[in-house]
């Protein structure tokens, strides 16, 4: 009996102490979602920059503590129901207390996930979309508390290209502006807000036109622009990786030829300079990143810091793809690589400061990202700032500049997108 | 009125592109009556081809040695059944045409340094690229087409559906997801009259999409091989009771359906880029043949012009009115209208089966 009785509650004290050691052993998870294929085209540079960054963490960065974080990459084909579907199942099949912090990258998949995320699982959500309609006057912390965005709302960005164009028109009269935007939801993001800003600043607005990603032309677009007698056109909701850009600015610029063209942070990169080419010359845009990839990428000024880290980067850790470039399976545009790193980064920063400081769950990770003052690594010129708006609010201006030269027996174009302005910090802007 | 006049030029001239798509899908449609839902993928497929000649864009050694041997293998164990015929001329015409097709993905055509005039290097690598569009689809429909023939015309369909994916995936592999710039630098032909104005590259794509249409026509209905395309047509089992060999015919059919998409692609990318995604546009087709008729060339013709008349005047006269977007829709509400008042097309064959 006594031999029984021992049996039983050695085997009960071995039970408790196995689900002890269970319980403490918690794992630290996140799950990373990028666009990295579909309608925007072939972008798998994010990937390759959050598992650098990831790697890098897990290892020579020590991960969070000494604790290496178990991360999860989903492709959502910039399908915002894939985005969801893929939310829903990671919190389906992960604890609340190991999923601690989640990402996405499209405004299109930040409304369906607003009461799961900020109501239900109240999990910290980092988002490469500008989303005015979450981040800007009517959202904002109070109303989404886990939404955290990278970049200052397409609303802010399209509101500096009109001071550009208040401080920059010459010509007599009000500036007559035109409006170009991809019927989604980024692309009806942010306009409404530029366009009345536009009318506050006493601008004509004289075009609103929604050009799909399904176009063969933009003939008709440009010839309404035209007839419009547009000054300006900003050309807002589109990659600039794809055949629809190309499209829009060969166009424009045969039958727009005196027009200033501008657009917002997607079609002020790298890819846009391969593919519209001459045509991309002279474009202004804004964007809330520094410079990333000149063409070819040699030029690229390597004065800023996380510039220069993430080629460095990429150099030892994707040298072939670094090296193929524009080639099929190489890195094309850094700025997709650096964004990746750059996840990897804060992930690493937002869950050591709430090990450190708070508790490592989600609130305490949301506490470390509203108190978190960072640098970014020096990207933004050196100047760090608190995260108090959930944004990143520096934005910049920048001109394309292309030029053609003959390399080989090809035609190829050389140039980059130069900065005309500092950093702006929009919350400081009274507009 | 000028607004009208230029709305309406511009939409003729995309129309005539769409026409030709549409052309595709009716000869196919005619000889074995299949619709072939891999017309976006051919579109591309035939565009990276001519892309690959005029643009002298190469491709990693193992990439261009896995297509070299996919041609080998083709010509080796497909075309040929016949052991011996298979050792003596598929088997050395193979290894030909693999080495060829090794050398021109991985080495390049290299016309950029022999020809610097853009136009004549143009009016060089467009044949080429077409033939190897053509080539292309006879070797689609050798493989996945030929099997099923006297099956169901649904199961071709079908087929053409799962082949669209795979093929688009091959594309993926081969050239990645990206756009390629795409200027073809052809001599300015820009119209611009007062206020009326037409782009050099929109007028290029009219114009050759229709010398294309009229050879087709030409080949169909003034050659000996168009009237053995159109009794096939007609009827298949008494084509080939008159001596016709029906399933050359159908590969013939394939190839220039093939090669036709590839004019239109390369015409649609040069206004723009040439990416995978532009595939879509190959399903600009369905509007165009549902009203035109499914089995009418003129209809293909009538219907390609109307889609593209109905999306621009969409385009310049309804959607400032508020309806943004409406472009996109504007082609199937005519196809509705249609097919409510003439529900085999235009021009279609009215057919009437017993049930």
């Amino acid at each position: 009996m006594k031999k029984r009785t021992f049996f039983v509650v050695a085997f009960i004290l071995a039970l408790v102490f196995l689900s002890y050691g269970a319980v403490c052993a918690k794992e630290i998870k996140v799950l990373a979602q990028f666009p990295m294929s579909g309608p925007v085209g072939s972008l798998p540079e994010f990937g390759w920059g959050f598992i650098d960054g990831m790697n890098w963490v897990n290892g020579e960065g020590r991960g969070v503590n000494g604790k290496k974080i178990t991360w999860y990459l989903e492709d959502f084909r910039y399908d915002p129901t894939v985005e969801v579907a893929n939310f829903n199942k990671y919190t389906a099949e992960h604890s609340r207390d190991e999923l601690l912090i989640a990402t996405g990258y499209i405004t299109g998949g930040l409304k369906p996930l607003i009461e799961k995320v900020n109501v239900e699982e109240k999990i910290p959500w980092i988002e490469g979309s500008y989303s005015t309609e979450i981040w800007g006057e009517k959202g904002g912390p109070s109303k989404y508390p886990y939404y955290y965005s990278l970049g200052g709302t397409y609303g802010n960005q399209i509101k500096l290209l009109m001071k550009w164009i208040k401080d920059n028109h010459k010509a007599k009269g009000k500036p007559r502006v035109g409006f170009v935007y991809s019927p989604t939801a980024w692309g009806r993001d942010g306009t409404p807000e530029g366009i009345a800003y536009a009318k506050k600043l006493g601008f004509k607005v004289v075009a609103e036109i929604e050009y799909p990603y399904s176009a063969t032309a933009a003939t008709n677009e440009c010839m309404q622009l035209r007839k419009a007698k547009a000054q300006y056109v900003v050309y807002h909701g589109y990659s600039g990786a794809t055949a629809h850009t190309a499209i829009f600015f060969k166009t424009a610029k045969k039958i727009l030829k005196d027009v200033q063209l501008m657009g917002t942070h997607y079609t002020t990169l790298r890819f846009t300079i391969l593919t519209g080419q001459e045509a991309f010359d002279g474009y202004v845009g804004v964007s809330t990143r520094p410079i990333m990839d000149a063409v070819p990428r040699i030029r690229t000024p390597m004065d800023n810091p996380m510039v220069k880290l993430a080629h460095n980067f990429a150099k030892k850790y994707r040298p072939e793809e670094y090296e193929k470039g524009l080639k099929a399976g190489g890195i094309k545009e850094m700025f997709l690589y650096t964004e990746g790193l750059m996840y990897a980064f804060l992930i690493q920063n937002a869950l050591t400061d709430a090990d450190n400081k708070y508790e490592l769950n989600r609130e305490g990770i949301k506490m470390a990202l509203d108190n978190m003052v960072w640098d970014f690594n020096g990207m933004f010129g050196g100047k760090s700032f608190s995260w108090k708006s959930h944004t990143i609010p520096m934005l910049r201006l920048y001109r394309a500049r292309v030029e053609m030269v003959k390399m080989g027996d090809k035609m190829v174009p050389t140039g980059g997108v130069v900065p005309i302005s500092n950093w702006i910090n929009t919350d400081e802007i009274k507009w | 009125m000028i607004d009208l006049l230029q709305t309406l030029g511009s939409g003729v001239l995309v129309g005539l592109v769409y026409a030709l798509l549409g052309l595709c899908i009716v000869i196919i449609f005619k000889s074995s009556e299949t619709f072939n839902f891999a017309i976006g993928e051919f579109l591309i497929i035939g565009s990276f081809l001519f892309y690959t000649l005029f643009f002298n864009e190469t491709i990693p050694w193992y990439k261009a040695l896995q297509l070299g041997a996919v041609i080998f293998l083709f010509f080796s164990f497909i075309l040929f059944y016949d052991k011996n015929l298979r050792l003596r001329i598929a088997l050395p015409l193979g290894m030909v045409t693999g080495f060829l097709i090794f050398c021109v993905f991985f080495f390049g055509l290299k016309l950029s340094s022999l020809i610097t005039s853009s136009f004549l290097r143009f009016a060089i690598a467009f044949p080429l690229g077409l033939l190897a569009a053509g080539l292309f689809g006879a070797m689609v429909e050798r493989v996945t087409i030929k099997p099923l023939l006297g099956r169901s015309p649904i199961a071709m369909t079908i087929v053409t559906l799962g082949l669209g994916f795979f093929l688009r995936a091959c594309v993926q592999l081969i050239w990645g997801s990206h756009a390629y710039p795409f200027f073809l630098d052809l001599p300015d032909i820009t119209v611009e009259v007062g206020d009326l104005l037409f782009l050099s590259d929109p007028i290029w794509a009219g114009i050759i999409s229709l010398i294309i249409f009229g050879l087709v026509i030409a080949f169909l209905f003034r050659t000996r091989w168009g009237l053995a395309i159109r009794a096939t047509s007609e009827d298949q089992a008494k084509a080939m009771a008159f001596g016709i060999n029906a399933r050359f015919i159908l590969l013939l059919v394939w190839g220039i359906s093939a090669l036709c998409i590839a004019v239109a692609g390369i015409m649609i990318s040069n206004f723009g880029a040439l990416q995978v995604s532009m595939g879509f546009v190959g399903l600009r087709a369905i509007p165009v043949v549902l009203i035109g008729g499914m089995d009418s060339i003129g209809g293909a013709m009538a219907g390609g012009i109307l889609v593209g008349i109905c999306e621009a005047l969409a385009g310049a006269y309804v959607e400032p009115l508020g309806l943004v977007g409406f472009k996109a829709v504007a082609p199937y509400l005519l196809l509705l209208i249609v097919l409510f008042i003439r529900p085999y097309g235009l021009f279609g064959t009215v057919r009437i089966e017993r049930v």
